[in-house]
Protein backbone atom coordinates (compact mmCIF):
# COMPACT_ATOMS: atom_id res chain seq x y z
CA UNK A 1 0.00 0.00 0.00
CA UNK A 2 1.31 3.80 -0.83
CA UNK A 3 2.51 5.19 2.41
CA UNK A 4 2.02 8.73 2.17
CA UNK A 5 3.91 11.55 3.97
CA UNK A 6 2.45 12.91 6.93
CA UNK A 7 2.00 16.67 5.71
CA UNK A 8 0.20 15.30 2.48
CA UNK A 9 -1.54 13.03 4.77
CA UNK A 10 -2.72 16.24 6.53
CA UNK A 11 -3.53 17.84 2.94
CA UNK A 12 -5.72 14.73 2.44
CA UNK A 13 -7.61 15.43 5.70
CA UNK A 14 -8.50 18.89 4.29
CA UNK A 15 -5.62 19.97 7.31
CA UNK A 16 -2.99 21.69 5.02
CA UNK A 17 -3.24 23.60 1.97
CA UNK A 18 -1.22 22.58 -1.13
CA UNK A 19 1.36 25.29 -0.96
CA UNK A 20 1.98 24.77 2.60
CA UNK A 21 3.50 21.22 1.49
CA UNK A 22 6.22 22.55 -0.18
CA UNK A 23 8.11 21.99 -3.57
CA UNK A 24 9.68 19.04 -2.23
CA UNK A 25 6.48 17.01 -1.51
CA UNK A 26 5.17 18.32 -5.54
CA UNK A 27 5.38 14.84 -6.60
CA UNK A 28 3.79 13.29 -3.88
CA UNK A 29 1.22 16.09 -3.74
CA UNK A 30 0.26 15.15 -7.77
CA UNK A 31 0.31 11.62 -6.68
CA UNK A 32 -2.33 12.20 -4.25
CA UNK A 33 -4.31 14.52 -6.41
CA UNK A 34 -4.53 11.53 -8.73
CA UNK A 35 -6.28 9.14 -6.36
CA UNK A 36 -8.73 11.65 -5.21
CA UNK A 37 -9.77 12.66 -8.89
CA UNK A 38 -10.56 8.57 -9.44
CA UNK A 39 -12.54 8.08 -6.91
CA UNK A 40 -16.19 8.00 -7.48
CA UNK A 41 -17.68 10.99 -5.16
CA UNK A 42 -21.24 9.98 -6.71
CA UNK A 43 -23.85 9.09 -4.42
CA UNK A 44 -24.98 5.40 -4.80
CA UNK A 45 -28.77 5.16 -5.51
CA UNK A 46 -30.34 2.08 -4.63
CA UNK A 47 -32.85 0.54 -7.29
CA UNK A 48 -36.44 0.85 -5.66
CA UNK A 49 -36.73 -3.21 -6.24
CA UNK A 50 -33.82 -3.10 -3.93
CA UNK A 51 -36.29 -2.08 -1.02
CA UNK A 52 -38.75 -3.72 -1.85
CA UNK A 53 -37.18 -7.40 -2.14
CA UNK A 54 -35.29 -6.02 1.28
CA UNK A 55 -38.97 -5.42 2.81
CA UNK A 56 -41.10 -8.36 1.87
CA UNK A 57 -37.99 -10.93 2.91
CA UNK A 58 -38.73 -8.82 6.51
CA UNK A 59 -42.54 -9.57 6.40
CA UNK A 60 -42.12 -13.13 4.90
CA UNK A 61 -40.03 -14.17 8.09
CA UNK A 62 -42.74 -15.63 10.72
CA UNK A 63 -42.97 -13.76 14.19
CA UNK A 64 -45.28 -15.76 15.55
CA UNK A 65 -46.49 -15.22 19.34
CA UNK A 66 -44.14 -17.84 20.80
CA UNK A 67 -41.07 -16.24 18.91
CA UNK A 68 -42.10 -12.60 20.33
CA UNK A 69 -43.21 -13.62 24.13
CA UNK A 70 -39.33 -15.57 23.95
CA UNK A 71 -37.85 -12.20 22.82
CA UNK A 72 -39.62 -10.30 25.29
CA UNK A 73 -38.03 -12.42 27.86
CA UNK A 74 -34.65 -12.46 26.48
CA UNK A 75 -34.87 -8.50 25.90
CA UNK A 76 -34.39 -6.42 29.57
CA UNK A 77 -37.36 -4.82 30.79
CA UNK A 78 -37.22 -2.23 33.77
CA UNK A 79 -39.27 -3.76 37.00
CA UNK A 80 -40.71 -1.83 39.35
CA UNK A 81 -42.46 -2.76 42.46
CA UNK A 82 -44.17 -0.94 45.58
CA UNK A 83 -44.32 -3.80 48.31
CA UNK A 84 -45.75 -3.16 51.96
CA UNK A 85 -43.44 -4.82 54.57
CA UNK A 86 -46.06 -7.01 55.70
CA UNK A 87 -46.97 -8.70 52.70
CA UNK A 88 -43.65 -9.47 52.30
CA UNK A 89 -43.67 -11.06 56.05
CA UNK A 90 -46.36 -12.70 54.91
CA UNK A 91 -45.14 -14.04 51.97
CA UNK A 92 -41.87 -15.04 53.96
CA UNK A 93 -44.04 -17.29 56.41
CA UNK A 94 -46.49 -18.87 53.70
CA UNK A 95 -43.07 -20.10 52.27
CA UNK A 96 -41.75 -21.27 55.62
CA UNK A 97 -44.81 -23.12 55.52
CA UNK A 98 -44.82 -24.38 52.42
CA UNK A 99 -41.36 -26.22 52.81
CA UNK A 100 -41.77 -27.36 56.59
CA UNK A 101 -45.53 -29.48 54.98
CA UNK A 102 -44.00 -30.22 52.08
CA UNK A 103 -44.62 -34.63 51.70
CA UNK A 104 -41.27 -34.87 50.56
CA UNK A 105 -39.76 -33.38 53.59
CA UNK A 106 -40.78 -36.27 55.80
CA UNK A 107 -39.82 -38.79 53.01
CA UNK A 108 -36.41 -37.03 53.90
CA UNK A 109 -35.84 -38.51 57.43
CA UNK A 110 -35.33 -42.09 57.00
CA UNK A 111 -33.22 -40.94 54.04
CA UNK A 112 -30.80 -38.90 56.22
CA UNK A 113 -30.09 -42.40 58.44
CA UNK A 114 -29.59 -43.88 55.13
CA UNK A 115 -27.01 -41.30 54.54
CA UNK A 116 -25.14 -42.97 57.13
CA UNK A 117 -21.64 -43.82 55.45
CA UNK A 118 -21.73 -47.68 55.27
CA UNK A 119 -17.96 -47.79 55.03
CA UNK A 120 -15.40 -45.40 55.84
CA UNK A 121 -11.48 -44.75 54.88
CA UNK A 122 -9.27 -45.64 57.23
CA UNK A 123 -5.31 -44.95 56.54
CA UNK A 124 -2.85 -47.70 58.12
CA UNK A 125 0.63 -46.94 58.68
CA UNK A 126 3.78 -49.31 59.26
CA UNK A 127 6.99 -48.44 60.46
CA UNK A 128 9.06 -51.34 58.74
CA UNK A 129 12.81 -50.30 58.33
CA UNK A 130 14.44 -52.45 56.07
CA UNK A 131 11.24 -54.24 55.04
CA UNK A 132 10.63 -55.36 51.03
CA UNK A 133 7.32 -55.69 50.88
CA UNK A 134 4.56 -54.96 53.57
CA UNK A 135 0.79 -55.81 53.56
CA UNK A 136 -2.36 -55.35 55.91
CA UNK A 137 -4.56 -58.52 56.21
CA UNK A 138 -7.57 -58.79 58.45
CA UNK A 139 -11.36 -59.60 58.92
CA UNK A 140 -11.87 -57.03 56.12
CA UNK A 141 -10.37 -58.88 53.11
CA UNK A 142 -10.62 -62.65 54.46
CA UNK A 143 -7.00 -62.58 55.63
CA UNK A 144 -5.38 -62.27 52.31
CA UNK A 145 -1.88 -61.15 52.72
CA UNK A 146 -1.93 -60.66 49.36
CA UNK A 147 -4.90 -58.47 48.84
CA UNK A 148 -3.98 -54.97 50.34
CA UNK A 149 -0.27 -54.14 49.90
CA UNK A 150 1.23 -51.16 51.80
CA UNK A 151 3.11 -48.33 50.01
CA UNK A 152 6.80 -46.67 50.70
CA UNK A 153 5.59 -43.57 52.09
CA UNK A 154 7.52 -40.18 52.02
CA UNK A 155 9.26 -41.03 55.37
CA UNK A 156 12.54 -44.03 54.90
CA UNK A 157 10.98 -46.91 56.54
CA UNK A 158 7.03 -46.19 56.29
CA UNK A 159 4.74 -47.90 54.86
CA UNK A 160 0.79 -46.87 54.48
CA UNK A 161 -2.18 -48.00 52.65
CA UNK A 162 -5.76 -46.31 52.82
CA UNK A 163 -8.80 -48.22 52.20
CA UNK A 164 -12.46 -48.90 52.95
CA UNK A 165 -13.67 -50.54 55.65
CA UNK A 166 -17.40 -51.14 56.68
CA UNK A 167 -18.49 -49.70 60.21
CA UNK A 168 -17.67 -52.01 62.94
CA UNK A 169 -15.07 -53.81 64.53
CA UNK A 170 -12.36 -55.53 62.46
CA UNK A 171 -8.87 -57.80 63.24
CA UNK A 172 -6.25 -56.91 61.40
CA UNK A 173 -2.40 -57.65 61.40
CA UNK A 174 0.56 -56.58 59.14
CA UNK A 175 2.08 -58.87 57.19
CA UNK A 176 5.79 -57.57 56.51
CA UNK A 177 7.77 -59.36 53.56
CA UNK A 178 4.86 -61.88 53.01
CA UNK A 179 6.09 -64.19 55.92
CA UNK A 180 6.36 -62.13 59.39
CA UNK A 181 2.89 -61.36 60.92
CA UNK A 182 3.07 -58.31 62.98
CA UNK A 183 0.22 -56.45 65.37
CA UNK A 184 -0.16 -52.60 65.17
CA UNK A 185 1.74 -51.40 67.86
CA UNK A 186 -0.36 -48.22 68.15
CA UNK A 187 -3.02 -49.96 68.53
CA UNK A 188 -4.85 -52.28 70.96
CA UNK A 189 -5.04 -55.97 70.45
CA UNK A 190 -6.18 -59.38 71.71
CA UNK A 191 -4.75 -62.87 71.59
CA UNK A 192 -5.94 -64.09 68.03
CA UNK A 193 -5.98 -67.97 69.67
CA UNK A 194 -2.87 -69.08 67.60
CA UNK A 195 -0.34 -67.51 69.82
CA UNK A 196 -0.19 -64.32 68.57
CA UNK A 197 -2.05 -60.90 68.40
CA UNK A 198 -4.97 -59.15 66.52
CA UNK A 199 -5.29 -55.19 66.09
CA UNK A 200 -8.44 -54.10 66.59
CA UNK A 201 -9.98 -51.20 65.15
CA UNK A 202 -13.64 -50.11 65.62
CA UNK A 203 -15.11 -47.85 62.67
CA UNK A 204 -17.90 -45.94 63.75
CA UNK A 205 -20.66 -44.33 61.24
CA UNK A 206 -19.18 -41.53 62.55
CA UNK A 207 -15.55 -41.89 61.19
CA UNK A 208 -14.38 -42.36 63.97
CA UNK A 209 -11.80 -45.83 65.11
CA UNK A 210 -10.48 -47.02 68.35
CA UNK B 1 -1.23 -44.68 63.12
CA UNK B 2 -4.89 -44.72 62.02
CA UNK B 3 -6.46 -42.19 61.04
CA UNK B 4 -10.00 -42.23 59.16
CA UNK B 5 -12.31 -39.82 57.33
CA UNK B 6 -16.21 -39.48 56.59
CA UNK B 7 -16.68 -40.86 52.85
CA UNK B 8 -19.24 -43.12 51.43
CA UNK B 9 -17.70 -46.03 49.68
CA UNK B 10 -18.70 -49.14 48.56
CA UNK B 11 -18.28 -52.86 50.33
CA UNK B 12 -14.65 -53.66 50.58
CA UNK B 13 -15.59 -57.58 51.46
CA UNK B 14 -15.10 -59.90 48.42
CA UNK B 15 -17.87 -62.09 47.57
CA UNK B 16 -17.53 -65.51 49.51
CA UNK B 17 -16.32 -68.35 46.92
CA UNK B 18 -18.88 -71.06 47.79
CA UNK B 19 -16.67 -73.10 50.23
CA UNK B 20 -13.82 -70.71 51.72
CA UNK B 21 -12.19 -73.58 53.18
CA UNK B 22 -11.75 -75.33 50.05
CA UNK B 23 -7.76 -74.82 49.26
CA UNK B 24 -6.82 -73.65 52.08
CA UNK B 25 -6.85 -75.85 54.76
CA UNK B 26 -5.98 -79.54 54.59
CA UNK B 27 -9.41 -81.68 53.96
CA UNK B 28 -9.54 -83.75 57.01
CA UNK B 29 -8.98 -80.24 59.07
CA UNK B 30 -11.53 -78.26 56.69
CA UNK B 31 -14.31 -81.33 57.42
CA UNK B 32 -13.74 -80.84 61.15
CA UNK B 33 -14.26 -77.23 61.22
CA UNK B 34 -17.58 -77.45 58.69
CA UNK B 35 -18.72 -79.90 61.19
CA UNK B 36 -17.82 -77.40 64.08
CA UNK B 37 -19.72 -74.72 62.35
CA UNK B 38 -22.55 -76.99 61.66
CA UNK B 39 -22.99 -77.85 65.38
CA UNK B 40 -22.87 -74.02 66.20
CA UNK B 41 -25.34 -73.10 63.51
CA UNK B 42 -27.75 -75.85 64.82
CA UNK B 43 -27.30 -73.94 68.48
CA UNK B 44 -27.96 -70.43 66.36
CA UNK B 45 -24.74 -69.56 67.14
CA UNK B 46 -22.79 -67.53 64.04
CA UNK B 47 -20.96 -69.94 62.23
CA UNK B 48 -19.30 -67.27 60.04
CA UNK B 49 -16.81 -66.20 62.67
CA UNK B 50 -16.01 -69.73 63.20
CA UNK B 51 -14.90 -70.52 59.30
CA UNK B 52 -13.37 -66.66 59.72
CA UNK B 53 -10.94 -68.19 62.10
CA UNK B 54 -10.22 -70.97 60.21
CA UNK B 55 -9.17 -68.82 57.04
CA UNK B 56 -7.03 -66.58 59.70
CA UNK B 57 -5.43 -69.71 60.45
CA UNK B 58 -4.56 -70.60 57.44
CA UNK B 59 -3.48 -67.45 56.14
CA UNK B 60 -0.90 -67.20 59.05
CA UNK B 61 0.18 -70.79 58.17
CA UNK B 62 -0.62 -72.13 61.17
CA UNK B 63 -0.80 -76.14 61.42
CA UNK B 64 -4.17 -77.46 60.77
CA UNK B 65 -4.59 -78.87 64.07
CA UNK B 66 -3.97 -75.74 65.97
CA UNK B 67 -6.72 -74.43 63.83
CA UNK B 68 -8.93 -76.48 64.52
CA UNK B 69 -8.42 -76.13 68.61
CA UNK B 70 -8.64 -72.43 67.80
CA UNK B 71 -12.09 -72.76 66.02
CA UNK B 72 -13.20 -75.62 68.78
CA UNK B 73 -12.59 -72.63 71.56
CA UNK B 74 -14.11 -69.77 69.57
CA UNK B 75 -17.51 -71.47 69.03
CA UNK B 76 -17.24 -72.43 72.90
CA UNK B 77 -16.81 -68.84 73.42
CA UNK B 78 -19.46 -68.27 71.27
CA UNK B 79 -21.74 -70.27 73.05
CA UNK B 80 -20.35 -68.83 76.84
CA UNK B 81 -21.39 -65.61 75.13
CA UNK B 82 -24.73 -66.82 74.04
CA UNK B 83 -25.60 -68.29 77.32
CA UNK B 84 -24.81 -64.86 79.31
CA UNK B 85 -26.82 -62.68 77.47
CA UNK B 86 -29.38 -65.36 77.03
CA UNK B 87 -29.31 -65.22 81.36
CA UNK B 88 -29.30 -61.81 80.94
CA UNK B 89 -33.20 -62.30 79.56
CA UNK B 90 -32.52 -62.25 75.78
CA UNK B 91 -34.63 -65.08 74.89
CA UNK B 92 -32.56 -65.30 70.90
CA UNK B 93 -29.53 -63.24 70.99
CA UNK B 94 -28.17 -61.97 67.66
CA UNK B 95 -25.64 -63.19 65.91
CA UNK B 96 -23.65 -59.69 66.14
CA UNK B 97 -24.43 -59.54 69.95
CA UNK B 98 -23.09 -63.25 70.28
CA UNK B 99 -19.96 -62.08 68.05
CA UNK B 100 -18.95 -58.98 70.14
CA UNK B 101 -19.81 -61.24 73.36
CA UNK B 102 -17.26 -63.77 72.42
CA UNK B 103 -14.76 -60.77 71.50
CA UNK B 104 -15.61 -59.26 75.37
CA UNK B 105 -14.47 -62.77 76.87
CA UNK B 106 -11.58 -62.77 74.54
CA UNK B 107 -10.37 -59.85 76.05
CA UNK B 108 -10.68 -60.64 79.60
CA UNK B 109 -14.34 -59.68 80.37
CA UNK B 110 -15.71 -62.29 82.71
CA UNK B 111 -19.26 -64.46 81.65
CA UNK B 112 -20.81 -63.09 84.53
CA UNK B 113 -19.39 -59.21 83.60
CA UNK B 114 -20.83 -59.62 79.68
CA UNK B 115 -24.36 -60.80 81.39
CA UNK B 116 -24.70 -57.80 83.50
CA UNK B 117 -23.65 -55.39 80.00
CA UNK B 118 -26.00 -57.39 77.93
CA UNK B 119 -28.84 -56.68 80.78
CA UNK B 120 -27.84 -53.03 80.78
CA UNK B 121 -28.11 -52.64 77.04
CA UNK B 122 -32.14 -51.21 76.14
CA UNK B 123 -31.73 -52.45 72.82
CA UNK B 124 -30.05 -55.22 70.44
CA UNK B 125 -27.77 -52.35 68.78
CA UNK B 126 -26.93 -50.71 71.88
CA UNK B 127 -26.26 -54.64 73.48
CA UNK B 128 -24.28 -55.03 70.25
CA UNK B 129 -21.79 -52.18 70.31
CA UNK B 130 -21.92 -51.95 74.34
CA UNK B 131 -19.91 -55.42 74.38
CA UNK B 132 -18.05 -54.62 71.77
CA UNK B 133 -16.72 -51.24 72.96
CA UNK B 134 -15.86 -53.19 76.30
CA UNK B 135 -13.72 -55.97 74.90
CA UNK B 136 -12.12 -52.55 72.59
CA UNK B 137 -11.22 -51.06 76.40
CA UNK B 138 -10.60 -54.18 78.49
CA UNK B 139 -8.26 -54.86 75.06
CA UNK B 140 -6.57 -51.00 75.89
CA UNK B 141 -6.02 -51.92 79.44
CA UNK B 142 -9.18 -50.78 81.52
CA UNK B 143 -10.01 -52.91 84.42
CA UNK B 144 -12.99 -55.04 83.33
CA UNK B 145 -14.23 -54.35 86.47
CA UNK B 146 -14.15 -50.51 85.67
CA UNK B 147 -15.29 -50.94 82.20
CA UNK B 148 -18.32 -52.97 83.14
CA UNK B 149 -19.26 -50.07 85.30
CA UNK B 150 -17.83 -46.94 83.06
CA UNK B 151 -20.18 -48.68 79.66
CA UNK B 152 -23.29 -49.31 82.46
CA UNK B 153 -22.88 -45.64 83.50
CA UNK B 154 -22.48 -44.65 79.60
CA UNK B 155 -25.79 -46.60 78.81
CA UNK B 156 -27.97 -44.52 80.44
CA UNK B 157 -26.72 -41.37 79.18
CA UNK B 158 -27.10 -39.94 75.68
CA UNK B 159 -23.59 -40.12 75.24
CA UNK B 160 -22.20 -42.65 72.25
CA UNK B 161 -20.41 -45.31 73.25
CA UNK B 162 -18.55 -45.42 70.52
CA UNK B 163 -16.11 -42.56 71.41
CA UNK B 164 -15.38 -44.06 74.73
CA UNK B 165 -12.50 -45.98 73.60
CA UNK B 166 -11.05 -43.11 71.66
CA UNK B 167 -11.28 -41.14 74.98
CA UNK B 168 -9.25 -43.51 76.48
CA UNK B 169 -6.86 -43.45 74.02
CA UNK B 170 -6.82 -39.91 74.38
CA UNK B 171 -5.88 -40.11 77.66
CA UNK B 172 -3.15 -42.56 77.38
CA UNK B 173 -1.54 -40.50 75.03
CA UNK B 174 -1.78 -37.87 77.23
CA UNK B 175 0.24 -40.02 79.69
CA UNK B 176 -2.52 -41.44 81.90
CA UNK B 177 -2.77 -44.94 82.27
CA UNK B 178 -5.77 -47.05 80.72
CA UNK B 179 -7.46 -46.96 84.67
CA UNK B 180 -6.53 -43.50 85.22
CA UNK B 181 -8.41 -42.67 81.63
CA UNK B 182 -11.11 -44.43 82.05
CA UNK B 183 -12.20 -43.10 85.67
CA UNK B 184 -11.88 -39.50 84.31
CA UNK B 185 -14.59 -40.56 82.32
CA UNK B 186 -16.53 -41.78 84.50
CA UNK B 187 -16.33 -38.75 86.38
CA UNK B 188 -17.18 -36.76 83.14
CA UNK B 189 -13.77 -35.61 82.55
CA UNK B 190 -12.69 -36.15 79.21
CA UNK B 191 -9.19 -36.12 78.06
CA UNK B 192 -8.56 -33.77 75.48
CA UNK B 193 -7.67 -35.00 71.98
CA UNK B 194 -4.44 -35.18 71.42
CA UNK B 195 -3.08 -32.19 69.20
CA UNK B 196 -0.73 -34.32 67.67
CA UNK B 197 -3.26 -36.95 66.56
CA UNK B 198 -6.22 -34.64 64.81
CA UNK B 199 -8.37 -36.37 62.35
CA UNK B 200 -9.94 -38.84 64.74
CA UNK B 201 -10.47 -39.92 68.45
CA UNK B 202 -8.25 -43.18 68.16
CA UNK B 203 -5.95 -42.30 65.18
CA UNK B 204 -3.15 -39.62 64.55
CA UNK B 205 -0.05 -38.68 63.51
CA UNK B 206 1.97 -41.21 65.70
CA UNK B 207 5.14 -40.49 64.51
CA UNK B 208 6.59 -44.16 63.66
Amino acid sequence: MREFHPLVKRWLDGELSAEQLGAELADELAEARALLAAVDRAPVTLAPSVEQRVMAELRRRPTTRWSRAWRWIRETHELRLRVRPWAVAALAAAAVLVILLAPGRQASAPAAVAQTPESVFVKFVLYAPGAHQVSVAGTFNQWDAQATPLAPANEPGVWAATLSLPVGQHLYAFVVDGRRWVADPTAPGVDDGFGRRNSIIAVTPQGRVS
Amino acid sequence: MLFCTLAAAGPLLAQQPADPLAGRLPPAAAAQVRAIAAQASARALPAASLVQKAIEGAAKGVPAARIVAAVQALADQLASAAGAIHDAGITLPDSASIEAGAFALTAGLSAAQVRALAKAAGTTGQRATALGVAGTLAALGVPTAQTVDLLSRSLGSAGDLNDLAGQVEAGMAHGQSAAAAAAGLAHGHPATPNPHRPTTAHGGSRKP
